[in-house]
């Protein structure tokens, strides 16, 4: 079954951020969902988290996800390390064994083994947004939420940031839904690009991307002309 | 093992130093040891005090009612001040209260506690009013100071509250407790002297430098506020190791 958002609406201080929208997810993909700053991107990813609800308007194949969220900034608990942060979102119905080891393992998979045992105050900025992907994957989700974690880090930074993301998506394709207003952070890991206007929220592009995440050049002529494509609908209502 | 000491532990001991020069002057100055003890005798009194078979049951005692009273006043504080922090409305009701407990002089707390209660429970009771106001404040301004984004993180991830509360809330306010229990020792200590002074409880430091002070035994009055000093030196240095350990992911 598909992921479904069905006539949501939603205000907010008085302010109408949707108004009768609709959107579908497809599973097992990235799905990128680009609007201008304001326009209600973290509150619809609020709505598919359950924390606030909506006005009206119902979801439909959630019920039964889990989800695990990947926020602006790493959010780990400064008074544990690296794998007590991993291990504090697992389950208690995993035995203390079993947490131990999904957090060693998605340690490994970002390559922080050394650290482990580091405090985050001891972790450079990438390192921390590093643990929280880590932490996001270790969670056994069916839905991975991002709310801009790339923002804020500098270009370097931030193209580690997707390498990482991307590589160990590839080898664990959950459903992600990625919220941002960087056309580029789009072009990189969107395999689904929705791209939303001013509040009330309306869909004015949907694209699509072939490649793989990871290993895209957004110079190459088809994401260039893409990339124009998606200004262009993000202009018209700046 | 090796010792070394820092610029900064040179400035302290010269701090001591002057200290000792300025008590060692005013002693040959009055000349007398019914007004400032030689400071030398006064140590070799500190020693006799220490080598005293009755020693342990005064000091101990003293220190049996900080403990009792700081323990008391820290689980009330740390109680009170959580739901305070929690609950705006809760912290409005008991904020004046504690206002009204921290600008009351102790003396007056003493002299009603003198007539409420039996001499044993008279310092024990105010070492607790006059720390419970410092480790509940704290409480509540770590309670404050906690990030929403962390709590917001862990309901995302649907961790239950009893695991938000003593896995992100209680490390979140360790800091803010250890610097209340600090302050709050640091005149508790006092409170539980003037308290014994006053109550004259059986055994007691206050009580001893009291009957010192009848018999106009200066060296033993002075002797015994060395050893409250040093007590309370003690437990400060037992808070900030207590703190290192805790407090280890702060860098």
């Amino acid at each position: 079954m598909d992921l479904q958002i069905k006539n949501i609406s939603k205000n907010y201080n008085g302010n109408s951020l949707y108004r009768d929208f609709n959107i579908k997810f497809s599973e097992g993909i990235i799905t990128c969902i680009l609007g201008p700053s304001g326009c209600g991107k973290t509150t619809l990813l609020n709505i598919i988290g359950k924390v606030i609800c909506p006005d009206s308007g119902s979801l439909t194949g959630f019920d039964e996800k889990l989800i695990s969220y990947i926020f602006q900034e790493p959010r780990l608990l400064p008074w544990k390390t690296v794998k007590g942060n991993i291990e504090f979102v697992l389950s208690r119905n995993l035995s203390a064994g079993e947490r131990k080891a999904q957090a060693e393992r998605l340690i490994r998979l970002v390559e922080l083994e050394g650290f482990a045992n580091y405090y985050p105050s001891q972790l450079s900025g990438g390192m921390r947004q590093r643990v929280s992907i880590a932490r996001a994957f270790a969670c056994p989700s069916d839905i991975i939420l991002m709310d801009e974690p790339l923002s804020g880090l500098d270009i370097a930074l931030k193209q580690n940031m997707i390498r990482w993301f991307s590589q160990i998506w590839k080898s664990d394709r959950r459903t992600v839904i990625f919220v941002t207003h960087d056309v580029d952070e789009a072009l990189f890991l969107g395999n689904e690009i929705v791209v939303l206007s001013q509040a009330p929220a309306r869909i004015v592009a949907h694209e699509n991307i072939n490649e793989p995440a990871g290993n895209r050049d957004i110079e190459e002529p088809h994401l260039k002309k893409l990339k124009q494509i998606l200004l262009n609908a993000l202009g018209q209502f700046d | 093992m090796k010792f070394f000491f820092t610029k900064k532990q040179y400035i302290s001991f010269a701090s001591v130093a002057v200290m000792l020069i300025v008590w060692k002057i005013l002693a040959t100055y009055f000349d007398s040891d019914f007004i400032v003890p030689q400071p030398e005798d006064t140590f070799l009194t500190v020693i006799k005090l220490f080598g005293d078979g009755g020693f342990i049951l005064v000091a101990g005692t003293t220190i049996l009612r900080g403990v009792i009273g700081f323990i008391v006043s820290g689980v009330l504080g740390m109680g009170i001040g959580i739901l305070a922090g929690i609950s705006p409305g809760f912290n409005a009701f008991i904020n004046p209260m504690l206002v009204s407990i921290r600008s009351t002089p102790v003396i007056a707390l003493i002299l009603l506690a003198l007539i409420w209660f039996s001499p044993d429970v008279v310092p024990v009771f105010i070492a607790m009013l006059t720390m419970f106001p410092f480790i509940c404040t704290n409480v509540v301004d770590g309670i404050r100071s906690v990030d929403n984004g962390l709590i917001e993180m862990a309901r995302f991830y649907r961790v239950g509250t009893s695991r938000i509360i003593s896995e992100v809330y209680i490390p979140a306010i360790m800091p803010f407790i250890i610097s209340g229990a600090s302050s709050a020792m640091g005149i508790g200590w006092r409170a539980i002297i003037i308290g014994e002074v006053l109550s004259q409880p059986q055994y007691g430091i206050g009580t001893s430098m009291q009957s010192a002070q009848t018999f106009l035994n200066v060296e033993a009055v002075i002797a015994w506020t060395l050893i409250a000093v040093l007590i309370s030196y003690g437990f400060e240095k037992i808070i900030r190791w207590s703190e290192r350990k805790i407090v280890m992911w702060k860098v």
